[in-house]
């Protein structure tokens, strides 16, 4: 199942706050999402089930919270796809992916070690590139001193905004008709 | 005392302190789940068949693996902060410092996921010249990863005649990048520097000769016996588990699945060569050795096509980014084939001075991430050979 609009439907049928078509060969992906945490998990295992591999988990920090992005891959052909969690600054907390996707405790580790961000249900939630706690006291490394916002950043440049909560908090505007970027 | 570390032992503090465990944070939160009885080895951090600094905890049963658990960060420079804070001409040397082995698939991912933010179209000569470039540079990371393979499983002669290969490849890029290892040819908008007819001559030696010389390879180490019975049947990686941890490359192509970047998301010119995406007989530790040997005779292929289609022209876009170059807002996200697997990276920027954030998605460290579950159970010496037969290059997976 490697086609993208019927991803589309799925995750608004998770209730997905926004979702985004992207150029495949101007930014390298398909369509993405930003979805309310609890819905993650459910979304990963329909991928699974698809076949879909995890490739890596990118945070990174803007003024709303922390970003979360999972970028996934399909076993049978071009069709790399994201999804996104929103972690918010007084309670870093995004949910674990390793049940599904074994693979993902690395990266959890890895984006803890660098943002600070706890992963529930990381099953060995301890350093893996940064020295142990004992040594290593500073602040995580890539903590921004003045993050840009996430509507600076351009993420949801031509997304759908389906919660108007969200949509708000973002400051974008809350267009029903906003156009995928398929030009 | 659950287990005795024999890496860590510190016979004075031990006899100072009785009582407490020897070993250091990481050792004694793995010696948490210890069964008594059991000896906790520690496998490097300088221990020759890890390739540099790479440290595993064994947990031992005997001479069986009952449960490991790899330690990184001996080799960890964050890289993705110094992409944060440099501009991205400063930043771009640092990509031919992540993998020593292929440092051009490297720079193609993130000179490529800058000109795609950006916007910006590489002459056909450039494209062409990266396409050479990159592939050379998997046949000498395959070659080195051969001759330390066999070197892992106790035969020293064959990484002597994988340097001397290497060397002549390192001759040939030497020409168009300045440097044996830490390359760094590419460029925002082209490649800095032209082929020139020495480049083409020694190129057009070359291939003939490693043809030559794979064919002594197959008669020397392929159907060696004693390398066929520490390989085959050793360490399956089926297509589930590749799935479960995102492991990409010769692993997931000897498992069976045909995925390369090369042509699920063409980027430069591969679009333009044709070559067929080996797959594995079998998925077991021989499989991904017979899938990369097979891989570099298609590189030399691709780099025959190339040869051939090369044309004249530019080497540098008109207007090419200077060194105040600015990246406009947005983010994109670029994937390329390496030798060890998908390299991305996931470029996103604030439209300032430097990028917002550089994420740098290493294939070796998920394909590691994997040696836990594929080790356990097996003999220690065949789970050094499964290591090996994941190609690991430290720098790249601590990043």
């Amino acid at each position: 199942m490697r086609d993208p609009e019927k991803w589309l439907s799925s995750w608004r049928n998770l209730g997905a706050l926004t979702l985004s078509r992207h150029d495949l060969a101007k930014e390298g992906l398909t369509v993405s999402a930003f979805l309310p945490p609890k819905s993650l998990l459910k979304a990963a295992q329909e991928l699974k089930q698809a076949r879909f591999s995890l490739l890596d988990v990118s945070v990174l920090e803007a003024a709303e919270g922390f970003v979360v992005t999972y970028h996934f891959d399909s076993l049978d052909g071009p069709a790399r796809l994201a999804l996104r969690v929103l972690a918010p600054k007084k309670k870093p907390v995004a949910p674990s992916l390793w049940s599904i996707f074994q693979g993902a405790e690395w990266h959890e580790r890895e984006s803890a070690d660098f943002y600070g961000l706890i992963f529930e249900n990381n099953p060995n939630p301890i350093p893996l590139l940064l020295p142990d706690p004992e040594e290593f006291t500073s602040p995580p490394p890539l903590r921004k001193t003045t993050p840009s916002s996430i509507a600076k950043l351009g993420l949801l440049a031509q997304a759908e905004v389906l919660d108007p909560d969200f949509g708000e908090l973002l400051g974008l505007a809350n267009s029903p008709n906003a156009q995928g970027g398929s030009e | 005392m659950t287990g005795c570390n024999l890496g860590f032992i510190n016979p004075l503090s031990v006899l100072e302190n009785p009582g407490t465990m020897a070993g250091d944070f990481y050792s004694r939160n793995f010696e948490k789940k210890a069964v008594p009885g059991r000896i906790i080895l520690n496998l490097g951090p300088q221990h020759p068949s890890t390739h540099g600094v790479l440290r595993v905890l064994c947990e031992l049963d005997g001479e069986y693996v009952a449960r490991c658990e790899p330690v990184l960060g001996y080799l960890h420079r964050m890289h993705e902060k110094m992409g944060e804070v440099k501009t991205p001409w400063q930043f771009l040397p640092n990509l031919g410092r992540i993998d020593y082995l292929h440092p051009l698939a490297w720079n193609w991912a993130f000179v490529g996921a800058a000109e795609k933010l950006a916007g910006l179209t590489v002459p056909p000569r450039a494209e062409w010249l990266r396409l050479i470039g990159c592939e050379l540079n998997r046949v000498g990371s395959h070659l080195l990863w051969w001759g330390a393979f066999v070197m892992d499983l106790g035969g020293f002669t064959p990484i002597l005649y994988a340097f001397e290969e290497r060397e002549k490849i390192n001759d040939i890029l030497q020409i168009i990048t300045g440097s044996r290892l830490t390359m760094s040819n590419f460029r925002f908008g082209g490649v800095c520097a032209d082929g020139d007819s020495r480049f083409f001559r020694l190129i057009q030696e070359f291939i003939p000769y490693l043809r030559e010389r794979l064919k002594m390879y197959k008669g020397l180490v392929t159907d060696n016996v004693i390398l066929r019975r520490r390989l085959e049947g050793i360490g399956p990686i089926d297509v589930d588990m590749c799935q479960r941890y995102g492991a990409t490359g010769p692993i997931l192509r000897a498992a069976g699945s045909p995925r390369d970047t090369r042509q699920d998301y063409p980027y430069g010119v591969y679009d333009q060569v044709d070559f067929p995406i080996p797959t594995g007989p079998v998925n077991d530790s021989f499989g991904r050795y017979l899938v990369r040997l097979v891989e570099i005779e298609t590189s030399l292929s691709i780099v025959e096509q190339a040869l051939k289609a090369i044309p004249e022209g530019p080497i540098m876009m008109e207007k090419a980014p200077k060194v105040t170059w600015k990246l406009p807002a947005g983010e994109s996200y670029m994937a390329v084939e390496g030798a060890r697997g998908q390299i991305c990276v996931h470029l996103v920027s604030d439209g300032g001075q430097t990028p917002y954030r550089v994420k740098l998605r290493a294939p070796g460290f998920s394909n590691l991430s994997l040696f836990a579950e594929a080790a356990q159970g097996t003999i220690l010496a065949d789970a050094i050979a499964i290591l090996g037969s994941l190609d690991l290059v430290i720098p790249e997976v601590d990043r």
